[in-house]
């Protein structure tokens, strides 16, 4: 008996039939693969690069009245990592000019009589005057003079002859992300948000446009059913959204050292489970939109929304109000998210995971079976 | 169901919102013949068609397609029949081969049999040397033969053609019709709507819709029997008018009206001939006449059917 004779060979021969078509249409229109896959590459540099919450090279000005030699050590010590870059100019008193001019971004002034104060064991006084417009990086620089400074007066309290005890307090740093490198916090984000982007719009696209060319009745009419559809459609997009996956994990890793601490296949695991939700949620926007121009539409909303504002990818979710606190619970990307940085950053396995994969199939399951029973009206 | 009958339907009706479709449709469709329906566009023949092949359900009524009844077992139906729609059969922007292989697995053909079919397919329709272009920039003809190639790769025992030649030059329609025949020939049945009604000559029997319900279904010969009755004369000649006028006035004589530079006569054969309707004209100061019996074609068929439905719908309207 031949594979073509059997119910499940018809089965896959139609969902294969589907897939295959679905795959030359990609393959015909190579600009909409290549905008999938170059797009997350490209956001992923843009947000790596251009788009990076770490504050490095800040302009400081250092106004040293005391001109000693433990006063040019302390300067020393802001500058010599590469976090603060000196920029000339010392007049503390023209603060304000230096500031409105953007010439430096923070002030250090090292008062008279600092090196006496320190031999004396202290306390030895310094200020850091910041321009705290932009309150992201007055805060950051903050945290970064209280690391400098406290492991400045650590240095000197070892040393022979000088006693100082630490004169500021200093936070702890995260633990998962020691450096505080936002490219290892986006890139999750980031592999999410594109995942969904993609996959909604792909599937919205494609379906849509089975129903405006006419094609879909004469699907219909065939003894291809729903399911099949579904299957066939999916299928492809699937593995670009899996190949998409990989790319920016691949750029993730080797341009922004990203880690990759867990199981490589439990990532692919979330990564289906997601996609099945977005492509899920593309078929059911095309089902109701059957038009390209609305699916496009009402694809980027749903999917660009959601899953860059409630994911947790930029803003964390304890910090939204209750309101969208609840919101974010049906957003898939939120699981996605935490589910990415639980395997690649903390190196968790299914045993912690598996809350975020339960609730990314939850709604993958309940998404399709919706588009289903909303394609089967249709045609009744 | 009539062993020896594709189609039956029985009744058939459906209905959107307030408007009827089609009115209580019956008719059945033998093995093996090539079924015509036609009517003007919204008179309900796809409609007709969308219920018969599964697409849509009855309102009331029944009808079976290859031995399956179409509101019980749709699936069945489908399995069993090939169906070439009005708007869209084919993806433009794959090549003949692929779309051809893309129907045969919507069919559920697989492997070594799907590429026979697909192999057998091009070789029927002509179009083997044209396996790997791109369907969308081939000539609209060549695309109706590709569409009908892929209604019937998996064999179905009926074809149903919602206006396959729509828009198609008429070499390529003839060409096509060759194709339809061949498969009748071959033992498919074949249900086809047209709007041309010269291909309609080429059907065994046409039923024509008027307004969902249909008025007229017979052999084209016998169609035109019941419904020309009268004899059709195309006059030629110089200064017809007067005669055209004293024509209408006389008995027997339904119709004479300018047609091109001549004239167009519907006349009671019992009572006029050609030499009779010449004496006339030329009493009446006509030159050059000339006289020829046309025979009456299905245009002919569909005016008079039309103008009675119209006449019987007027007719439904003024009653209380």
């Amino acid at each position: 008996m031949t594979l073509a004779g059997s119910r499940a060979g018809r089965f896959l021969a139609r969902v294969g039939a589907i897939a295959w078509k679905e795959i030359l249409h990609i393959r015909r229109d190579p600009r909409t693969l290549l905008l999938a896959l170059a797009m997350p590459v490209v956001m992923l540099l843009l947000f790596g690069y251009g788009v990076s919450f770490d504050v490095d090279r800040i302009r400081l000005a250092v106004s040293d009245q005391d001109r000693t030699e433990a006063s040019r050590r302390l300067a020393q010590a802001f500058t010599e990592n590469h976090e603060f870059d000196p920029v000339g100019g010392d007049d503390a008193d023209d603060a304000d000019t230096i500031f409105r001019r953007h010439r430096a971004q923070a002030i250090l002034v090292i008062p008279r009589g600092y090196e006496k104060d320190l031999a004396r064991g202290g306390p030895a006084r310094a200020q850091l005057l910041l321009d705290a417009a932009d309150a992201v990086t007055a805060g950051q620089v903050l945290n970064k003079a209280d690391a400098i400074a406290l492991s400045e007066s650590r240095r000197m309290a070892s040393a022979p002859g000088i006693s100082a005890a630490p004169s500021l307090q200093v936070k702890v740093s995260s633990r998962y992300n020691p450096e505080a490198r936002s490219a290892v916090f986006i890139v999750p984000g980031l592999a999410a948000y594109l995942m969904a982007i993609s996959a909604v719009l792909l599937t919205a696209l494609t379906v849509a446009g089975e129903w405006e060319r006419g094609s879909m009745e004469q699907l219909f009419a065939s003894p291809v059913s729903r399911l099949e559809i579904v299957l066939g459609k999916l299928f492809p997009y699937l593995v670009v959204g899996l190949i998409q996956l990989l790319l920016v994990l691949g750029v993730g890793t080797n341009v922004f050292d990203v880690p990759i601490l867990g199981s490589p296949l439990l990532v692919i695991l979330a990564g289906v489970l997601f996609l099945a939700g977005m492509l899920g949620q593309g078929l059911l926007i095309s089902v109701l939109a059957k038009n390209q121009l609305v699916a496009t539409q009402a694809g980027s909303l749903s999917s660009l929304l959601p899953s860059l504002l409630l994911s947790g990818m930029l803003v964390p979710i304890d910090n939204m109000p209750a309101v969208l606190r609840l919101i974010s619970r049906i957003v898939p990307a939120r699981y996605m998210v935490d589910a990415l940085r639980q395997i690649l950053l903390k190196g968790n396995g299914f045993a912690q995971v598996w809350p975020d994969l339960l609730a990314m199939l939850v709604f993958a399951v309940a998404i399709v079976a919706l588009a289903t029973a909303r394609f089967k009206r249709r045609i009744a | 169901m009539n062993p020896a009958h594709s189609i039956e339907a029985e009744r058939l009706s459906r209905r959107f919102g307030s408007f009827l479709a089609v009115d209580d449709v019956s008719f059945h469709v033998e093995k093996g013949e090539i079924f015509g329906y036609l009517g003007a566009n919204g008179a309900g023949k796809s409609t007709t068609i969308r219920m018969l092949i599964g697409l849509l359900t009855p309102s009331s009524g029944r009808a079976s397609v290859a031995g399956h009844d179409v509101a019980s077992d749709p699936e069945g139906v489908k399995a069993a029949i090939g169906y070439m729609s009005q708007k869209f059969s084919l993806y433009l922007d794959l090549p003949v081969e692929e779309n051809l292989r893309f129907f045969g697995g919507a069919y559920g053909l697989w492997g070594k049999d799907l590429q026979r079919r697909a192999d057998e397919v091009l070789e029927l329709t002509g179009l083997a040397e044209h396996r790997k272009a791109i369907t969308g920039a081939l000539p609209g003809g060549i695309r109706q033969r590709l569409a009908l190639g892929s209604a019937v790769l998996h064999r179905p025992s009926i074809v149903f053609l919602d206006e396959p030649t729509a828009g198609v030059d008429p070499e390529a329609r003839r060409s096509f019709w060759r194709l339809i025949r061949d498969l009748s020939r071959g033992g498919t049945t074949v249900f086809v709507t047209t709007h041309y009604l010269d291909e309609a000559e080429y059907c065994r029997r046409i039923g024509l819709m008027v307004d969902g319900r249909l008025v007229a279904l017979d052999t084209p010969a016998e169609l035109k029997r019941t419904w020309v009755p009268d004899r059709v004369l195309l006059v030629r000649g110089r200064n017809l008018t007067a005669g055209a006028a004293a024509l209408r006035a006389r008995p027997g004589v339904r119709a004479a009206e300018p047609f091109g530079a001549g004239l167009h006569l519907r006349v009671d054969p019992a009572a006029w001939d050609g030499a009779a309707v010449r004496t006339v004209l030329e009493a009446s100061g006509g030159e050059g006449v000339s006289v020829e019996v046309a025979e009456p074609t299905l245009e002919d068929v569909f005016l008079a059917v039309v103008g009675r439905g119209a006449e019987a719908q007027a007719a439904q309207e003024v009653a209380p």
